[in-house]
């Protein structure tokens, strides 16, 4: 297991020494930066007497300056323990979302995607708070308040995904994910200093991945299943391929499977509605119910998405045809 | 082409048209809905971003009666408000709605059920 440390300031190793109880022979930098006398900020340094080459390899991969920088400023606002968890949740939402192809088709993956943006909701609004108090302007009751509105939101909306992130987590006091005085007390005492414990390379290249995503969380979230698609046109336009026909062939069955999708989502919540209504169907039917729809939500998806992949390159040249003809 | 390509040529088209008609509800019924503070929070669950605005074309459209038993159900909260709605849009925003809603419906549950129908084995008479 490879610890590493993450500062988002200059910090002298002596200090950290005292403060932290890390000697400052242990603290390696990448290269042949053997022992710095301080931290550059945003850059990842091993903590270990006699690395491996497997620990070199594992700061190696989290060293690139945009990675770095995410990483550093998540395990500050969240705490070490849950960026790891947050970067494992999000692995499997891509294993996930390329799996069932279809952006749209999947109940569950949206609840998955809703979950991602309530986490960043309510980073950003630790963020605020910290800014505010860093640059002691006004409304710093405001900020916090915002904050526990965000967590509160947060809370009821996605508890149980909350529970199985932070099951893990083992934090006496709690964690900014399980609790919002604990975060606005880690946002006030302004630290600067965050240790990743990384277990494997796995862990690793999930960090990786969660750190390459825009601006924290977010974002990244939602593009995942155009990303595939679009690599699949580049591909085309690199080997001289007909890129055009690829493009419409992707964003055509795109389309109709989010189509189909919504459709069924949509529907299928009208049909709940309508048992609850007529019939005296408990909460276990319910919960059935909604497995049913996203399941055939999803299976629908992949069939369309088939379908379409199959026969619209038909289409397209039909439709050139057509053009080159008039 | 085989019929199987015309059909779906077919869904193409119209799926183009849906989709310029959600942007155009989005932004003109919707985007309304959403400033208002008497009727923000009752534009129902949204699963993906944009989802509150296929819920208001679903209360716009579907029999008043129905979503008004709706509203009464634990379910509720899948649903918008239709007698709010109601009180705060016009008849073009119904038109819309109504445009939207069934255009979308229908081609994806044809296709929905199209894929049933094949998966099962049912029919084979497309391709």
């Amino acid at each position: 297991m490879a610890e590493i440390l993450l500062c988002n300031q200059p910090v002298d190793t002596k200090g950290i020494e005292s403060q932290w109880g890390i000697a400052s022979s242990d603290i390696l930098g990448g290269g042949d930066n053997a022992n710095p006398a301080s931290l550059i900020p945003y850059r990842p340094y091993l903590i270990s007497q006699n690395p491996s080459v497997l620990d070199r390899s594992l700061v190696n991969q989290l060293g690139p300056r945009n990675i770095a920088q995410n990483l550093t400023d998540m395990s500050l606002s969240f705490g070490a323990d849950n960026t790891l968890a947050l970067a494992h949740i999000t692995a499997k939402l891509k294993e996930y979302n390329i799996a069932t192809t279809g952006a749209v088709t999947s109940l569950y993956g949206h609840r998955v995607q809703g979950f991602g943006v309530a986490v960043k909701k309510y980073q950003d609004a630790l963020l605020a708070y910290r800014d505010v108090l860093q640059s002691k302007s006004a409304g710093r009751v405001l900020a916090k308040q915002r904050a526990f509105a965000a967590y509160k939101q947060m809370q009821t909306r996605f508890r149980f995904e909350l529970q199985a992130v932070t099951a893990a987590s083992k934090a006496r006091r709690g964690t900014p994910l399980t609790s919002a005085t604990r975060a606005t007390n880690i946002a006030r005492s302004s630290r600067n200093v965050a240790r990743l414990h990384v277990v494997d390379q796995f862990q690793a290249s999930n960090l990786v991945k969660l750190g390459k995503q825009a601006k924290f969380l977010g974002n990244g979230l939602a593009v995942i299943d155009f990303g595939v698609r679009v690599g699949n046109i580049e591909n085309s336009y690199k080997t001289g391929g007909n890129w055009e026909r690829e493009m419409f062939v992707e964003s055509s069955s795109f389309a109709l499977s989010a189509g189909a999708g919504s459709a069924i989502i949509n529907a299928g919540g009208a049909v709940l509605s309508f048992l609850v209504v007529a019939t005296p169907i408990g909460w276990v039917g319910l919960i059935i119910g909604g497995a049913v729809i996203a399941a055939s939500a999803a299976g629908a998806g992949i069939w369309v998405n088939n379908t379409v992949k199959n026969n619209s390159g038909g289409i397209y040249d039909a439709i050139m045809k057509l053009i080159y003809a008039l | 082409m085989t019929p199987t390509q015309k059909i779906i040529g077919v869904l193409i088209a119209i799926n183009f048209f849906i989709m310029i008609l959600f942007i155009v509800f989005g932004q003109i019924t919707v985007r309304k809905l959403r400033k208002n503070p008497a009727t923000k929070d009752e534009l129902g669950i949204e699963f993906v971003s944009g989802w509150d605005i296929i819920n208001v074309a679903q209360a716009l459209s579907m029999p008043s009666s129905i979503m008004r038993k709706f509203k009464n159900t634990k379910l509720a909260f899948l649903h918008a408000n239709v007698d709010l709605l109601i009180q705060h849009t016009n008849k073009f925003d119904r038109i819309l709605a109504r445009l939207f809603y069934w255009l979308l419906m229908t081609s994806g549950l044809f296709m929905a059920m199209w894929a049933l129908l094949d998966v099962t084995g049912v029919i084979r008479f497309f391709s």
